[in-house]
């Protein structure tokens, strides 16, 4: 089977954060754990001109984020419990009888997906809604976005449509871990390390 | 930082500590064995060897305060193929298997020197890739912060200063209940106590030097490695924690090289073994406190790339 992905249009995201509402509801997660995050990256400056008017090059852009199901999962490379499987398409899944709690994969993982449950003390992330999947349906998130930013599919045939850019700032590198993501820049994304802005919202990601 | 650091600080630490004490108590088992004799060298260093056991097992237990699942503890050997933590789990889990059986056969004589040594040997190499594995389960690709040479450069470090210390303070214990119940066959004992406790006090100097080389290179080297998670874990160890880490450099320096060299000097000289004695048990106890305060920071500075 093809590997699943997501897709995120970075122009038409608004930051409403409904495809994060959607999840912790599908998943009744409770407020402080979020499957899927809405990252703010902002950055920017005024300068003064000789004529004494300013110019401005500031930019606000969101990213939303979930687990990648990467094809290359740290989280699974790096869990002793071999807790974290991937199934034939794609979907990477903690097994919670078999996780020890060691946090491990939350130290590894750079989408900071895997998070702790601190009432089984063991770890949980994003499933993709694998019972929807398994039932033909999209994922929550997914049919939750107002402007359709989100979409998922099989990550060959988004990259045909859509190209194969999966790392823009505040991600990180593409390289480490193979996201399932396609990402759609707009004209304001910036491109990873470029510490041309800051992550506006750190206590929600 | 929660329960949960602190039981793996206290569980790396004490490790190291018990993979240090037992390969530079063969060490010096060696050399001990070779001028005064078996008799003497095992008069000398079976009951330290005896306290290693304790050691581990406490910080096996405190890595277990590190689970949120720990009823699920002996899956963590599951994933020896990939996981270094996998690794780190099994190789102590042998270390404290091989220490024990060599430690029994030690202390009740059991079967020739050479079988024993042959033990003690395969144990110490067990040991050696504990510690490297430790090492490894923090050098993660998008942990820039760990994910350079000075985490097993400074986890050896610490592996063999805490061991010389602690040997050196447990001979001195040892000394004090030998001189106490048998006054007088202490006097071979005491030579030997003066030797062994020069060089590892000497070796402790050589030790710290590593220390204090390895570390401003090392914050150098992540202040100009330019990802922002380097930057942001420098911000921690010299923006929050500054203060911790200079009394953390200065306490190590205090502990291991002043203490040191007085400890080599006072060795020199027979009959101070009462200030010897007391200069050994407190270096170990600073140098122990300041072991501790740099594996804090070492958890301090955990910064991902990323979100």
């Amino acid at each position: 089977m093809a590997q699943l992905a997501f897709y995120f249009n970075t122009a038409r995201c608004t930051g409403c954060k409904a495809c994060m509402v959607a999840c912790q509801d599908k998943h009744d997660l409770p407020a402080e754990t979020r499957w899927r995050r809405v990252a703010e990256y902002s950055g920017g400056e005024w300068t003064r001109n000789n004529d004494n008017t300013f110019t401005q090059n500031v930019f606000a852009y969101y990213m939303s984020v979930a687990c990648n199901h990467c094809e290359r999962p740290i989280c699974q490379e790096v869990c002793p419990a071999a807790a974290i499987t991937k199934r034939d398409d794609g979907i990477v899944l903690i097994d919670e009888d078999k996780c020890i709690g060691c946090r491990y994969c939350e130290w590894a993982c750079p989408y900071s997906a895997p998070q702790f449950n601190e009432d089984t003390g063991t770890m949980t992330k994003c499933t993709m809604c694998v019972d929807y999947i398994d039932e033909g349906q999209d994922p929550a998130c997914v049919t939750a976005c107002p402007s359709r930013a989100l979409e998922i599919g099989e990550l060959e045939e988004l990259r045909a449509k859509y190209g194969d850019l999966a790392e823009v700032a505040p991600l990180p590198e593409a390289a480490l871990t193979e996201p399932a993501l396609v990402i759609q820049p707009s004209a304001k994304v910036k491109p990873v390390e470029s510490g041309a802005g800051m992550l506006a919202n750190p206590k929600e990601v | 930082m929660d329960v949960r650091e602190w039981a793996l600080i206290a569980f790396t630490i004490l490790s190291q500590m018990a993979v240090g004490s037992f390969i530079v108590l063969g060490i010096v088992y060696f050399f001990v064995n070779r001028k005064w004799g078996e008799a003497e060298a095992d008069r000398f260093s079976d009951r330290a060897l005896l306290a290693i056991g304790p050691v581990l097992i406490l910080g096996t237990l405190a890595s277990l305060f590190h689970l949120g699942n720990p009823l699920n503890a002996y899956r963590a050997i599951s994933n020896i193929g990939e996981s270094w933590l996998s690794r780190e789990i099994l190789t102590n889990v042998l270390f404290i298997g091989l220490g024990a059986v060599f430690a029994f056969m030690q202390w009740r004589k059991i079967g020739s020197p050479a079988l024993r040594t042959a033990i003690a040997a395969v144990a110490a190499i067990v040991g050696v890739v504990l510690v490297y594995s430790m090492a490894q389960v923090y050098m993660l690709r998008t942990a820039p912060a760990w994910n350079t040479i000075a985490t097993p450069i400074t986890f050896f470090t610490t592996t063999f200063l805490l061991g010389a210390l602690a040997v050196g303070a447990a001979y001195v214990v040892n000394y004090a209940m030998i001189k106490r119940s048998d006054p007088d066959c202490a006097a071979a004992q005491c030579d030997i106590l003066r030797l062994a406790l020069r060089w590892l006090a000497l070796a402790a100097v050589l030790l710290v030097g590593v220390h204090l080389v390895v570390q401003p290179l090392y914050v150098a080297y992540l202040s100009n490695s330019g990802t922002a998670a380097a930057s942001e874990a420098v911000d921690i160890l010299m923006g929050e924690y500054s203060v911790l880490f200079a009394l953390r450099l200065a306490l190590v320096f205090v502990g291991a090289a002043i203490l040191g060299a007085f400890i080599y000097r006072t060795a020199s000289t027979p009959g101070r073994e009462m200030v010897l004695g007391n200069l050994a048990i407190l270096a170990f106890a600073v140098v122990l406190v300041a072991e501790v305060m740099g594996r804090f920071l070492f958890y301090a500075m955990q910064t991902n790339v990323g979100l």
